[in-house]
């Protein structure tokens, strides 16, 4: 049994395991990351709400915008729902968003992302 | 005896891949942790931070940073049990004054795929937020 060609054809084989290996570990870095900023501008939004809402619709239109240029191109398919709620003298909002991460890597398969913020404010006596 | 050593780089670049890929594995769910663990406590101290400087009084100010720090930790998935938070104000809450709220972590940094985290060492992150309180804050 001649093992002439064998030593291209297992560096080959090794490259490609390799690339793989390290493609998906830049995949994986991508779907943590951006669960992270998927969470961190549902905070964002829910808190931009509760300071500059004037009203439910309004609160809810300011929440969507902010929690849609915080997550960036990374997240597709994004839906922000948004809860306002006052109860006595205290004012929440509450932020919920869900969506879809775009990767690009050797396993292309669209990962869910959710993500849930609730602030809360006195609201001051009038 | 030629022929017993064929195929043999590609079991020792399979085993040498596994011994990089595991601690690879658990750095990169380390580091995940880490940054969720940050994100979670300076949203936590910035929560805080906000809902306190709004509050009309101390003892408003100070159920404001405990339910403020609980609601993010949940919201974040962390433990909010864990959490060290400290937090000071201008002395009798006067308006134009400052809260300084600090909240820290311990990330736990020995897991185990399907096991979850175990007791062991952890890496604190600490986040501090500066709130000023609000000026025109009508009082009852």
């Amino acid at each position: 049994m001649t093992q002439r060609g064998s030593a291209p054809l297992e560096t080959v084989l090794s490259i490609v395991f390799l690339m793989l290996l390290v493609l998906g570990t830049i995949e994986v870095s991508l779907a943590l990351y951006g669960r992270n900023v998927v969470a961190e501008a549902a905070h964002e939004g829910a808190r931009a709400a509760l300071e500059l809402g004037r009203g439910s619709d309004s609160a809810a239109e300011i929440a969507r915008s902010t929690v849609r240029r915080s997550s960036g191109a990374l997240v597709r398919d994004l839906k922000v729902e948004v809860l306002p709620q006052t109860v006595g003298s205290m004012s929440y909002v509450q932020v919920r968003v869900a969506g879809w991460l775009r990767l690009a890597g050797p396993v292309p398969v669209p990962v869910p992302v959710t993500a849930t913020a609730t602030v809360s404010k006195e609201v001051a006596p009038r | 005896m030629r022929s017993r050593d064929s195929g043999q780089a590609v079991i020792e670049t399979l085993l040498v891949s596994l011994i990089l890929l595991v601690p690879l594995m658990w750095m990169l769910g380390v580091l995940s942790d880490l940054h969720r663990g940050a994100l979670g406590t300076t949203a936590a101290a910035r929560e805080a931070g906000s809902d306190a400087a709004s509050s009309s009084g101390l003892a408003n100010a100070s159920v404001a940073v405990e339910r403020a720090v609980r609601q993010a930790f949940v919201d974040d998935g962390l433990d909010p049990r864990r959490a060290v938070v400290s937090w000071v104000a201008t002395p009798g809450f006067e308006r134009g004054g400052t809260v300084k709220v600090s909240v820290t972590y311990p990330v736990t940094i020995v897991q185990f795929p399907f096991l979850g985290r175990v007791a062991g060492p952890s890496i604190g992150v600490k986040a501090i937020d500066l709130a000023r309180i609000d000026p025109y804050r009508s009082r009852p």
